[in-house]
């Protein structure tokens, strides 16, 4: 990994090692020089999901997510819909999807009324600083989103 | 008072107020609930499965000369002095210990397979207190001198010790956007072997300081030494003064 | 291709009747590998390797799919809700992008 060889090699270097300043170990923009097998910006996988459908921001959705994730390999993330899930009128599915990694998708869950609720929780991986998005497609056809911001912080001893 | 010289570097480091990189209490209660399913479960389970094949309870219980009843309390009294192994031990090096005496295949101290094994049978002791006695022979006496030794000594490239970044006088202070844990109250002894998250995988507390000697630039002791044996039960007698119960497999960065 | 692969499905709350909503956890042991981190004894990159799909059934029915990408953590965890409609068994199939196919089951058990 770049950084740990980054900050090995000033800890060789000198005794200032230690004061590499916190703010610059933060990944406040993430850049993946290397490619991933299934690399898709976030626009580009709203519109293949939504069919370029509007998703409108709705309150409707609590999407639970650590403001600083202490480290980016483990972020849990939890998504509760405030909507009915009976035969004709369901959520449909919940994708968890996120705005900087090379690949911006996370998780597409198809539901079902034996469910009984909309709901969906996991643990992602996130590459630096960005948000997670929930969005949301009813039975109707129609979508709905929401989005959090996860400050990850890349510190730690180890 | 023992007067802690720090590197200057470290001590313009830890001065850096923590607001903007510490964790809020809804955080950490998000955290908490990855405890519920831990991924270390499935390591534990996979430990009760080793333990079954040296014998259980039952043959633990009668390899160290207590009853099943006591066991549990028993398990919460380690690292200890057992006569039968001639040294101040930890759970680990006992059953190896009953490996080998089964003709069995022993697992390495440093192994999936024991940290696993390890996990399962000190949670057998979950809920407990720790109740090690430091002064009930000569032997671990000397392993707990030993133990507080090593944690003060300096070593390496930085001149560090485990004191630098772990003594009472730094507690709360951010070191590479982390507050320094007491280790006492934070349980530290009794939460490990503990799932590490930065790592995906099931550690175990002396592996744990390996890896912080290997940060620190210290030269990385043997798991199963006199002197991680020592460590160990300095760190869980801490845990015992702040009476925190086992709770085993814990979780952590 | 069949691994053994380590994995648990627990059921939330541990006590529940029929009617009842219980919340299904699965948690297993996969790497989950991006295709993008060296392995660090041979320094090669380790080919990607993930669960791309998982499926609980109730008694052989389907009632949740889901498509996991390699963005999901190590030793992934995966939790849907579930509405006891009778005793019976739930089943996780989960297949990975290398071929590796698995299924874990779990008996639902209401009382009452």
């Amino acid at each position: 990994m770049k950084r740990r060889e980054f900050i090995q090699s000033l800890v060789a270097s000198s005794a200032l090692a230690m004061t590499i300043s916190p703010s610059v170990a933060l990944a406040e923009e993430v850049k993946p020089k290397k490619k991933g097998p299934n690399d898709m910006d976030y626009q580009t996988a709203l519109d293949t999901i939504t069919n370029k459908k509007e998703a409108k921001d709705s309150d409707k959705i609590k999407l639970t997510v650590p403001e600083i994730a202490e480290n980016g390999a483990v972020v849990p993330v939890k998504v509760k819909v405030d909507h009915p899930m009976e035969e004709t009128n369901y959520v449909k599915a919940i994708h968890i999807l996120n705005t900087k990694n090379g690949n911006a998708r996370c998780a597409d869950v198809n539901l079902t009324p034996i469910n009984g609720k909309g709901y969906f929780s996991t643990r992602v991986k996130l590459g630096g600083t960005q948000e997670i998005v929930a969005l949301v497609e009813l039975s109707d056809g129609s979508f709905i989103k929401t989005a959090k911001s996860v400050k990850v912080t890349i510190g730690g001893c180890g | 008072m023992k007067k802690i010289l720090l590197p200057f570097a470290i001590m313009a480091t830890m001065a850096y107020s923590g607001e903007q990189f510490a964790m809020s209490d809804a955080d950490r209660a998000m955290y908490a609930e990855i405890l519920e399913n831990n991924p270390a479960d499935i390591f534990v389970e996979e430990g009760s499965e080793f333990f079954e094949e040296i014998g259980d309870e039952e043959a633990l219980a009668k390899f160290l000369g207590v009853s099943e009843k006591d066991l549990p309390k028993y398990i919460a009294s380690f690292p200890r002095y057992i006569k039968k192994l001639g040294n101040v031990v930890g759970v680990d090096q006992v059953l190896q210990a009953m490996q080998i005496e089964q003709g069995k295949k022993r697992f390495k101290l440093k192994s999936e397979n024991m940290f696993s094994m390890l996990a399962y049978v000190k949670s057998l002791a979950n809920d407990e207190q720790f109740n090690i006695d430091i002064t009930a022979d000569r032997h671990i006496k000397a392993s707990y001198a030993l133990g507080k030794k090593t944690f003060e000594t300096k070593r390496g490239g930085r001149g560090l010790s485990c004191l630098s970044c772990h003594s009472k006088d730094v507690i709360g202070m951010i070191l590479r956007t982390q507050p320094l844990p007491d280790l006492g109250e934070a349980g530290t002894g009794a939460t490990w072997p503990a799932y590490r998250m930065t790592k995906s995988s099931l550690r175990t507390l002396q592996r744990r300081f390996q890896g912080c000697m290997k940060n620190a630039l210290l030269a990385v002791i043997p798991i199963g030494s006199k002197e991680m044996v020592g460590l160990e039960v300095y760190i869980s007698k801490m845990s015992q003064n702040s009476k925190k119960a086992l709770a085993i497999p814990g979780l952590k960065r | 291709m069949s691994k053994n692969r380590k994995s648990m499905i627990k059921i939330k709350p541990k006590k529940f009747k029929v009617g009842d909503i219980v919340k299904v956890n699965f948690i297993v042991i996969h790497p989950m590998d991006t295709g993008l981190t060296k392995d660090k004894a041979t320094r090669k990159i380790k080919p990607a390797h993930y669960i791309d799909s998982v499926t609980f059934s109730f008694d052989g029915k389907p009632f949740t799919t889901m498509k996991s990408w390699e963005t999901v953590s190590t030793n992934p965890y995966y939790s849907v809700n579930f509405k006891v409609s009778s005793k019976g068994k739930i089943t996780v199939d989960y297949t990975d992008n290398q071929g590796e196919k698995n299924s874990k089951s779990k008996k639902v058990k209401p009382k009452g």
